[in-house]
């Protein structure tokens, strides 16, 4: 197996610790705004709602202090896709397409339609990658967990477990460089053992037999901790009776105007389109 | 068996974090042949719907989807990642795995238990291709079509033979994996016999 050491450095995101305004709000209010983008991004066909919503995660990330090339570089491996779907945009032409051409070689040609077809789709996947791209580098993981909690509270009184999904997150988070380190020596003693890990097999089923010695391991170990960590919390009665929060995120004016701006640019965003038409 | 709340909280997270790592490191794919790759990092939601049940299944389920999201979004390497940055796409499949896994097991649990898991394995499995596939046909019509340069009517045939020759070969790779972590787990816990947590009838 190629590449041992591949994983030495996994992180999910790319949190950057600073003092600015994107950084203070509350993490319920940074999940108001990612969903304020996301979704009209992610349903909305209207061009001026996609290009609005690409524009947002900017302006916050100029507010954030966050460097927006080091946000867009994420996008840069999806531009030769992007690239072979212009190609097939422009070589099919549309039924019933009636709008003006822009540039005509021989029988391809690019018209109006064609042409915001493909900024369209351009600008939907950056401004959901951008969305994102921002929302892992302003949040930490901490309060990635604790924003779902407030994020759900509302459901939390119709009996939905948000404090024990919330957990659950977080758990996961303390898991993920144990279990990498797992990964990574379990690897390495099958390795130095002559597992070669399938490679030289086409039968599926005897390549997932091959990887078994690696992925069983990993995943009981895991479960062993786990039990081992709820023996441990049971032991301090954890979920005896109410819990307390080490770290209140309550928030302030601004945040609170923060938020009222979220729901009102998301319903703006869905609303919109039916004005324009 | 009533399973305790804060044993389904720590398995849910510690399966979750197989999961993350799996969808962010080369391990969640076993590269077979042709350049192509089989997914195994939908595993370990569909292990913690056959031991947790289908609660901790779905929680274990959008920590794999929402890891694929973040993923797709900050470090994409395909071409078809660019449509898994929608919620649509990378989260909401996910969130079925852990039901039809629990439910398949269910069905076959009075029976063998490394059967049960094997079959929860590969229905769990299927679910995630057919419903990931369904969602990709719908949400990413216009960049499929583009992609593939073909028409919008024959999408559904390409989409149906990549469910079939990979969705099934996963399907397998799955039944495997399930049945033996399942079975390595239930037999350290009945082996070594040790206390259990509390609120954890037999």
């Amino acid at each position: 197996m190629k590449g041992l050491e591949f994983w030495k450095h996994v992180s999910i995101g790319r949190y950057v610790e600073s003092d600015s305004p994107v950084h203070a709000l509350a993490p319920v209010t940074k999940y108001l705004w990612l969903l304020a983008v996301m979704v009209p991004a992610s349903v909305s066909g209207s061009a001026p709602v996609i290009c609005a919503c690409a524009i947002a995660p900017l302006a916050f990330a100029k507010l954030a202090r966050v460097n927006i090339g080091f946000l867009l570089s994420g996008f840069m491996p999806v531009l030769p896709f992007l690239g072979i779907a212009a190609t097939f945009q422009a070589l099919l032409s549309w039924p019933g397409d009636a709008s003006a051409i822009i540039v005509a070689l021989g029988p391809v040609s690019l018209s109006v339609r064609e042409a915001v077809a493909i900024a369209t789709m351009a600008l939907r996947f950056a401004a959901m990658m951008t969305a994102i791209g921002l929302f892992t580098s302003v949040t930490s993981e901490g309060d990635t967990a604790r924003g779902i909690e407030d994020l759900f509270s509302p459901l939390a009184r119709a009996g939905f477990p948000a404090r024990e999904l919330a957990l659950t997150i977080a758990i996961a988070f303390r898991f993920i460089p144990i279990v990498t380190g797992e990964f990574e020596s379990v690897v390495k003693a099958q390795a130095a053992r002559g597992a070669d890990f399938g490679t030289r097999s086409r039968n599926p089923v005897r390549k997932a037999r091959a990887y078994l010695p690696l992925i069983v391991p990993v995943t009981i170990r895991a479960l062993e901790r786990a039990e081992a960590l709820g023996e441990a919390m049971e032991a301090r009665c954890y979920g005896t009776g109410p819990a307390t929060r080490y770290v209140e995120s309550a928030g302030g004016a601004a945040d609170m105007a923060a938020r009222i701006l979220a729901v009102a640019y998301a319903a703006a965003m869905l609303v919109v389109p039916f004005f324009l038409h | 068996m009533e399973r305790s709340n804060v044993r389904r909280i720590v398995v849910s997270g510690a399966l979750g974090a197989v999961s993350a790592v799996m969808a962010i490191t080369p391990l969640g794919y076993l590269p077979w042949f042709g350049g192509a790759s089989l997914t195994i990092m939908h595993i370990p939601v569909i292990i913690a719907a056959v031991l947790e049940g289908p609660i901790a299944g779905t929680a274990v389920g959008l920590i794999f989807g929402v890891t694929s999201l973040v993923k797709a979004a900050t470090a994409p390497i395909g071409p078809l990642d660019p449509l898994f940055a929608n919620p649509l796409v990378s989260i909401l499949p996910r969130l079925a795995i852990g039901f039809a896994a629990w439910g398949a097991f269910r069905l076959f649990r009075g029976k063998v238990t490394p059967l049960a898991a094997g079959v929860a394995g590969a229905v769990g499995s299927m679910v995630n291709t057919a419903l990931v596939l369904l969602a990709l046909g719908l949400v990413g019509t216009r960049e499929l079509t583009g992609m593939f340069g073909v028409d919008a009517g024959a999408l559904p045939a390409i989409l149906g033979s990549i469910a079939l020759t990979n969705g099934l070969v996963e399907a397998a790779a799955a039944a495997v994996f399930t049945s033996s972590v399942v079975s390595a787990w239930k037999g350290i816990e009945s082996a070594r016999g040790r206390s259990k947590l509390s609120g954890e009838g037999s």
